[in-house]
C-alpha cells in the first residue's frame, strides 16, 4: 500500500466529525475558547462607541466621524502620539542594538565565571516589574536624598532634578530600557553567535583578517538573520508595552514629554468618562497598529530565510 | 587555540574592565534602595556610601503590620497563586486539542486563539464597560480570569506535545485508553518541563500584575503590591512625614527615636517586590530560551 493510499484511507476514517474521541477534544479545549470568546470577542464590536455621544450613563446618540474631529483637533492628543514615536524612534535608534553590542563584547570574554556572573546580573532586571524598575530609578535620581545627586553634591555641584526636566525625559527612559532589557535580550544573539562555525574564524586568521574585520565579515553575517527578523517582529507591537513605565515615571513637570496614547486613553477614558473620544483614540491607534502588523508579515515573508509568515 | 596579538590583549582588558563597570551600574540602583530600606540615619546628607549608618529593620516591620500594605502583598499572593494554578490547567489541557492537527477545526481555533486576537482588539473602554457589566470591578476575578488562557503558551506546549513519541500514546490507545487518559497519564507527566517555564513565566506575569490592577480595582483593599507600591512612590514626593509618625504610633513606636522617611518604605517594599523573583531566577535562567519564543511572537 501506498503512502497516497494510506493518508486517503485515514481522512475517510476522520470524515465523521462528532466521534466520541473528538467531542472528548472539544470539551477539553472548550475553556480557553469561551475565555477567548468573552474576554477577546464580545469587546470588539465595542469599538462603535468611536462613533457615539457615549458618556458614564451610556449610549445617547450617533455623532458620526465627530469625536475623531475633537481628538485631531486636540493638541494634548498629538502631544501623546509624537512622545509615543519619539519612543519608538529611541527605541529602535539606541535599545535595539543595545543587547546585539553586549553579546558581541561579553562573547569575547573567555573568563567563564565573570561571563556567567555578568550575565545573571544584567538578565535579572528583566523580570522586575515597571513599577519597581520606575521606583529604584526615581529613588537613585531624587534630586534630595537619590545617590547621583549626593555624589553631584559631594563633588561640590548643585543637584539636578532629573525626572522633572521634561527635555531630559525620553533620554532617561531610554536608560532604564536598556537597563531593563539588555541581558535578556543578548541570550538570543549569543545563541545566534555560538552557531556560528569557528573554522571561519581560523580561516580568516590565515588570511590575515583582524579581530574587527572579523567581526564584520564573519559574526555580523553569522547573526544577521536573528536580527533581521527580530526587528521584523517587533514591528508587530511597536505601540504596545509602554503603559506600565510611563504610568510610573509620568509626573506633572514632565507630562509634556512623558505622556503617550495609553496614558492619554486612561486619562480621558477611565479618569475623565470620556469614553467615546478615549475609544476614538484607541481605534486610531489599532488602525495603526494593524498596518504594521501587516506591514510586518510583508517584511518577514520577504526578508527572512525560508520566507515565513508571522501571521 | 588561536594566537593573541598585543592589541587583542589590550583589547580583552578594557573589555573585563569595562564589563566591570556595566556590573556595578546594573546593580547600583538595587544596592542604593536596599541601602535605603535598612537605614534609618538622616537622609540627604553628604554621605555616599552605600553601607547603613544606622541599620534597622524599621521598615520591614512596617510592611509587616501596617494593614494597608500588607493586605495588598497578600492580594498580590493570592492572584499569583490562584492565577498561576489555573492557567498552567487551562493551557495544558487546551494545548492537547491544539496538538490534534487532524481534529476538523484545529485551523479555525488557532486563527481564533492566536492570529485574530493579534490584529482586532476593543481596546481599553470596551473591555472595561464589559468588566463593569459583568460586576468585576474591585473583584479579583478581573486580574485572573481574562489572563487565565493563552493562546500564545498553548502554541508553546503544543509544540512540546509534538517532541513526545506518538507511539507512547499509541499503545495506551490499543490498550483501551480513552483521550482523557491518554492525556492524564502520559502526555501531561512528559510535559513537565514546558509546564515548569509556563508556570514561572505566568507566575512572575501575576505577581506583577499592575495595569489591570490600576484599571479594575478601586477599592484600596483590593490593590496588589504593585499599585500600593506606585501609591508609595508617589506619596514619598508629597513629604508625608505625618503619615509615616501615624504608622509608628499605631505600631507602639516611639516617632521621635527614628528619623523615617517615606523613601525607606517604599524602598522596602521594593526589595519584597524583588525577592521572589531572586528566589525563582536559579530555575528560570533555565527556561530563558522558551521564554524568549513567548516574548518574541508575543511582545
Amino acid at each position: 500500500m501506498d503512502t497516497a493510499t494510506t493518508v486517503r484511507k485515514y481522512h475517510k476514517n476522520q470524515k465523521k466529525i462528532l466521534t466520541r474521541t473528538n467531542i472528548m477534544l472539544y470539551l477539553m479545549i472548550a475553556v480557553p475558547l469561551v475565555l477567548y470568546y468573552v474576554f477577546r470577542y464580545i469587546p470588539m464590536p465595542g469599538v462603535i462607541i468611536a462613533f457615539q455621544q457615549y458618556s458614564l450613563s451610556g449610549f445617547k446618540y450617533w455623532v458620526g466621524v465627530n469625536n475623531f474631529n475633537t481628538i485631531f483637533s486636540t493638541y494634548f492628543f498629538w502631544e501623546a502620539f509624537r512622545n509615543n514615536w519619539v519612543f519608538v524612534g529611541f527605541g529602535y535608534f539606541f535599545v535595539t542594538p543595545s543587547p546585539i553590542i553586549f553579546a558581541l563584547l561579553i562573547n569575547e570574554i573567555r573568563v567563564r565565571w565573570y561571563k556567567k556572573s555578568v550575565q545573571t546580573v544584567s538578565t535579572l532586571p528583566n523580570f522586575v516589574t515597571w513599577v519597581v524598575i520606575g521606583g529604584l530609578f526615581i529613588q537613585l535620581l531624587s534630586p534630595s536624598t537619590g545617590y547621583v545627586n549626593l555624589v553631584i553634591k559631594f563633588f561640590g555641584g548643585t543637584p539636578i532634578f532629573f525626572m522633572s526636566r521634561s527635555a531630559l525625559f525620553p533620554w532617561l527612559f531610554t536608560f532604564m530600557r536598556i537597563w531593563k532589557g539588555v541581558g535578556y535580550g543578548a541570550i538570543i544573539y549569543l545563541a545566534a553567535l555560538s552557531g556560528i562555525d569557528p573554522q571561519l574564524y581560523e580561516a580568516s586568521v590565515i588570511d590575515g583578517a583582524n579581530k574587527l574585520k572579523q567581526v564584520w565579515h564573519i559574526t555580523l553575517p553569522g547573526i544577521r538573520n536573528t536580527i533581521l527578523v527580530l526587528i521584523v517582529l517587533s514591528f508587530s507591537h511597536v505601540l504596545k508595552g509602554f503603559f506600565e513605565p510611563i504610568f510610573i515615571l509620568k509626573n506633572p513637570m514632565n507630562r509634556s514629554r512623558s505622556e503617550i496614547l495609553d496614558t492619554y486613553i486612561y486619562t480621558i477614558g477611565i479618569l475623565q468618562g470620556k469614553f467615546n473620544i478615549a475609544t476614538a483614540v484607541g481605534l486610531f491607534k489599532s488602525l495603526i497598529s494593524m498596518f504594521l502588523l501587516f506591514f510586518a508579515n510583508f517584511m518577514s515573508k520577504r526578508f527572512t530565510e525560508d520566507g515565513r509568515s508571522i501571521l | 587555540m588561536l594566537k593573541r596579538s598585543t592589541g587583542e590583549k589590550v583589547f580583552n582588558v578594557f573589555n573585563i574592565i569595562g564589563f566591570f563597570i556595566f556590573t556595578c551600574l546594573m546593580l547600583l540602583p538595587i544596592v542604593f534602595v536596599l541601602k535605603q530600606s535598612l537605614d534609618i540615619a538622616l537622609a540627604g546628607t553628604l554621605n555616599i556610601s552605600l553601607i547603613p549608618k544606622k541599620p534597622s529593620l524599621v521598615f520591614y516591620k512596617m510592611v509587616v503590620n501596617e494593614e494597608s500594605v500588607y493586605r495588598p502583598f497578600l492580594n498580590s499572593v493570592y492572584i499569583t497563586i490562584v492565577g498561576t494554578s489555573s492557567s498552567i490547567l487551562v493551557n495544558a489541557i487546551g494545548a492537547y486539542t491544539l496538538s490534534k492537527r487532524q481534529l476538523p477545526g484545529n485551523k479555525f481555533m488557532i486563527y481564533f486563539l492566536v492570529i485574530f486576537p493579534m490584529l482586532f482588539g476593543g481596546g481599553l473602554i470596551p473591555t472595561y464597560l464589559l468588566m463593569r457589566a459583568l460586576g468585576f470591578i474591585d473583584h479579583f476575578s478581573a486580574l485572573i480570569v481574562p489572563g487565565m488562557a493563552s493562546g500564545w503558551y498553548m502554541i508553546l506546549i503544543r509544540n512540546y506535545y509534538w517532541s513526545i513519541p506518538l507511539s507512547l500514546a499509541e499503545s495506551a490507545r490499543i490498550d483501551g485508553a480513552e483521550e482523557f487518559t491518554v492525556f492524564f497519564r502520559i502526555i501531561l507527566p512528559l510535559a513537565k518541563p514546558v509546564l515548569s517555564a509556563i508556570a514561572l513565566f505566568a507566575g512572575v506575569g501575576f505577581w506583577n500584575t499592575f495595569m489591570s490592577a490600576i484599571i479594575y480595582m478601586r477599592d484600596p483593599k483590593k490593590y496588589t503590591f504593585p499599585v500600593k507600591l506606585r501609591e508609595m512612590i508617589l506619596l514619598q514626593n508629597d513629604n508625608d512625614q505625618q503619615r509615616m509618625e501615624d504608622m509608628l504610633q499605631s505600631m507602639g513606636l516611639d516617632p521621635n527615636k527614628f528619623f523615617l522617611t517615606a523613601e525607606g518604605l517604599s524602598s522596602a517594599m521594593m526589595i519584597i517586590s524583588m525577592l521572589p523573583i531572586v528566589l525563582v531566577y536559579p530555575y528560570l535562567q533555565k527556561h530563558f530560551a522558551a521564554g524568549i519564543m513567548v516574548g518574541s511572537i508575543k511582545g
